[in-house]
């Protein structure tokens, strides 16, 4: 049988931590590897790293971003585009936080600008900090 | 976009990030991928301005974001705007104001504009020459009408269309959430939000 | 393909598609208010800024006789209809000799025989003092000084134009283009989310709840609950509403003793009447519950709190009459906000619960009040205080009170509990001013 290669159209972002079970301690620092797999024909004008939080559950999202690099010179683009590697030291909050309506989640975003105007956006997430998940709902 | 998380995070599928307009295809009442380029091209055979009407949490936002997106891929869109209140008359206008002839702006809540803000957005629209893809409750008197109910089988598909929740919502309680909040999507997402989240939580303390 | 997202209002317009052009435009607006507000200003500081300073500052003094009396007559194009204002002819002295010259005295008034009888006020002959342009000496004035008030009034526009536009344009520019990660690392700030307190982000500030030192414990903590600010809101409304009831009334009353009645008044009067009665009603009920039940205070031992912390908690209660029961607990609660179109939700949800206390059967004496202690320990791993524009995590005493014969009462006070310190760390509670 003929091996079926799948055809990528949406580039592909791998990252690695440097905490094999992607679990930090607040002030910790944080070091990701990332290699990236681009679809044919696709051009990088810039990338776009960085280290944030941000709600998820039943309310609107919001975000802080600790740390942010943008990267618009074409030769380090060249180089970033397929592998790089940032780091930063984490700040003391807020601590990752498995709610019920509320969840606090610590990611890693690389983000690719294209020709066009095209961006695409890989997220992974990492724990801060060990508060477990809550409780069900409390009765008074 | 693409998202990895680790096994201690439940990743509700019902979760704001996963149902908010803009994240899924509009769907009909039927269950099926709306035509969205058709409906784009009936709204401009109707001379480019379109309502979408219909009750509380029936899609109206998806289906407007969705327009917006398609247009936008075309450079025919000049802005969308939510208007939570009155205050919100204010980015309405300057839009349609700033609005080249020719593109649209999305509303998102007409009848917060109120009847003046509204009457003045949609004669400077004509002034401008730019159109008008609104949402309302209820008829706004624009050139075309879209609307938007819910059905079971409408919300069934939506929830399929959502990450995997790995069998802890059955078929019985898409039913019950639906009955239970009258056919409002919305709030039926919530509901099974919160069943999600108690069944895939294991009891913890601090 | 990268859908819009709605453009919300403290985030600014943002174009979707071809984003340079939406940048221009928005730019281009602003720009243009910007520039009309500058135009206006200086079109108001030019013509009544400037004019009134040098009559304050360059204008030379002088001795005038009044030598002649008459009206500059206005007459607005179209209108059949004039405006009128008195002027007075006026002798006086100068360096290159005697000068006479018109000057305008008294407002612009629409009638002809009020701006004669302003005149007659002044006799001819009549000294009066008044100041002459040495580069105009024609040009000459009875009056100076600043008139406040109107240039703040008249300014206020413009200003508004330049403000709006000026930040407008600012705004544009910084966010030119830009992702949500990058306008929210420019900013400094989360994107939807609060200033970072101290070296803690994410957690909400507590300078209002470390202000007030307790009477037995170190730190007394506000009230959440809305009760006091539900009863002010009655209390003004019932108070405007009766007022303009009464004016209403005294109208109707008065139409009626010369012997007309105005149905419409009349019949607009019931049901303000109606209102304006339950309004009292309400308020007065609401007052009476207040004062019956008493103020209720919480008081803790340390404040921000830290995970593994032991912390003291007094409960204080005023009040009269026997309580059926007092409970006093800890709870974590969740908050999360959703707004889309027309519709807002907010959910709430406690999370995790410990009571402090229950006392039942309490009798209270007027003048007195009742003093319950718990005590509590923050678990070492508890999620700390979180705030973000959308979502909350917040800790609070919350007091359930049963008074016997009236409803039942439910009372927060809002605690802040930090992250636990890293180590080697020094935590900022010790910089909370005492």
């Amino acid at each position: 049988m003929t091996a079926i290669e799948p055809v990528r159209h949406s580039p592909h972002v791998m990252v690695h931590f440097c905490s094999p079970d992607r679990r930090y301690e607040p002030l910790q620092p944080i070091r990701i590897q990332y290699q990236i797999e681009l679809s044919a024909g696709s051009t990088v004008q810039a990338i776009e790293r960085s280290i944030l939080w941000y709600t998820e559950g039943k309310g609107e999202e919001d975000l802080g971003v600790h740390a942010f690099e943008r990267i618009t010179d074409g030769a380090t683009i060249a180089a970033a585009a397929g592998a790089g590697a940032f780091e930063s030291h984490l700040p003391p909050s807020p601590l990752s936080y498995e709610g019920l309506i509320v969840k606090v989640r610590w990611c890693v975003r690389v983000r690719l600008f294209f020709e066009g105007g095209r961006d695409f956006v890989s997220e992974h997430v990492f724990d801060l900090g060990t508060v477990p998940a809550a409780l069900s709902r409390a009765v008074p | 976009m693409s998202a990895t998380t680790g096994p201690r995070h439940i990743t509700n599928p019902f979760a704001t990030r996963h149902t908010r307009p803009g994240v899924l295809w509009p769907l009909t009442s039927s269950a099926e991928r709306r035509d969205v380029p058709a409906l784009i091209a009936a709204v401009d055979k109707a001379g480019g301005s379109a309502g979408i009407e219909g009750p509380h949490g029936t899609g109206k936002s998806t289906l407007l974001v969705t327009i917006a997106a398609e247009l936008a891929a075309v450079d025919r869109l000049a802005a969308i705007i939510q208007v939570r209140c009155r205050r919100d008359g204010l980015s309405a206008v300057r839009a349609v104001l700033r609005a080249a002839a020719g593109t649209t702006v999305c509303i998102d809540g007409w009848e917060q504009l109120g009847r003046v803000v509204g009457s003045a957005t949609r004669f400077l629209a004509r002034l401008r020459g730019c159109q008008l893809v609104v949402t309302s409750h209820r008829s706004v008197g624009l050139p075309l009408t879209v609307k938007t109910t819910s059905s079971l089988p409408l919300f069934t598909a939506i929830v399929a269309a959502l990450p995997h929740h790995g069998g802890l919502i059955h078929p019985a309680d898409l039913a019950e959430a639906f009955t239970r909040h009258g056919g409002n999507l919305r709030e039926s997402l919530c509901d099974l939000y919160d069943r999600f989240e108690q069944r895939a939580r294991q009891p913890f303390r601090f | 393909m990268r859908l819009p997202r709605f453009l919300a209002k403290k985030r600014g317009d943002r174009r979707t598609g071809a984003e340079v052009w939406g940048s221009v435009g928005d730019a281009l607006f602003h720009a243009i208010l910007l520039a009309a507000g500058m135009v206006f200003a200086g079109l108001l500081l030019t013509g009544v800024a400037v004019p009134e300073w040098r009559i304050n500052h360059h204008f030379l003094a002088a001795q005038g006789t009044v030598v002649g009396k008459g009206l500059a007559r206005r007459a607005a194009s179209g209108q059949a209809a004039s405006t009128w204002q008195p002027c007075l002819r006026l002798r006086y002295t100068t360096p290159e000799g005697p000068r006479e010259a018109w000057t305008l005295r008294g407002a612009i008034v629409p009638d002809r025989q009020a701006a004669i009888t302003a005149l007659d006020a002044t006799r001819l002959g009549k000294p009066l003092d008044c100041w002459y342009d040495p580069t105009d000496p024609e040009t000459v004035v009875l009056e100076r000084g600043y008139n406040w008030w109107m240039w703040t009034l008249t300014l206020f526009l413009p200003g508004a134009l330049v403000a709006f536009g000026g930040a407008g344009v600012a705004r544009s520019l910084t966010a030119w283009g830009k992702s949500e990660e990058r306008q929210a690392a420019a900013g400094g700030r989360p994107h939807g989310g609060l200033a970072a307190v101290g070296s803690y982000p994410g957690v909400p500030p507590c300078d209002d709840l470390v202000n007030s030192p307790g009477t037995i414990l170190a730190f007394r903590l506000p009230i959440d609950s809305g009760e006091s600010w539900a009863l002010l809101g009655v209390g003004l409304f019932a108070l405007l509403w009766n007022a303009v009831l009464i004016l209403l009334a005294v109208n109707a009353g008065l139409d009626l003793l010369g012997g007309q009645i105005d149905w419409l008044l009349m019949a607009i009067l019931v049901p303000f009447l109606a209102v304006g009665i339950a309004g009292i009603v309400i308020f007065v009920r609401g007052l009476i519950l207040s004062t019956a039940v008493g103020t209720t205070q919480v008081e803790v031992s340390d404040h921000p709190l830290l995970p593994g912390g032991r912390y003291e908690v007094l409960l204080g209660q005023g009040g009269s009459g026997t309580f059926t029961s007092l409970d006093m607990a800890v709870e974590l609660e969740e908050q999360a906000t959703f707004r889309q179109g027309t519709d807002t939700r907010t959910e709430r949800m406690v999370v995790w619960r410990a009571s402090l206390g229950t006392w039942t059967g309490l009798q209270l004496a007027p003048g007195t009040r009742f003093e319950g202690r718990g005590v509590f320990q923050v678990p070492a791993t508890a999620m700390h205080s979180f705030a973000s524009e959308h979502n909350l995590v917040s800790w609070r005493v919350v007091v359930r009170g049963r008074p016997a014969g009236w409803p039942p009462f439910t009372r927060s006070f809002p605690l802040l509990v930090y992250p636990a310190p890293p180590s080697g760390t020094q935590h900022p509670k010790a910089e909370v001013p005492s």
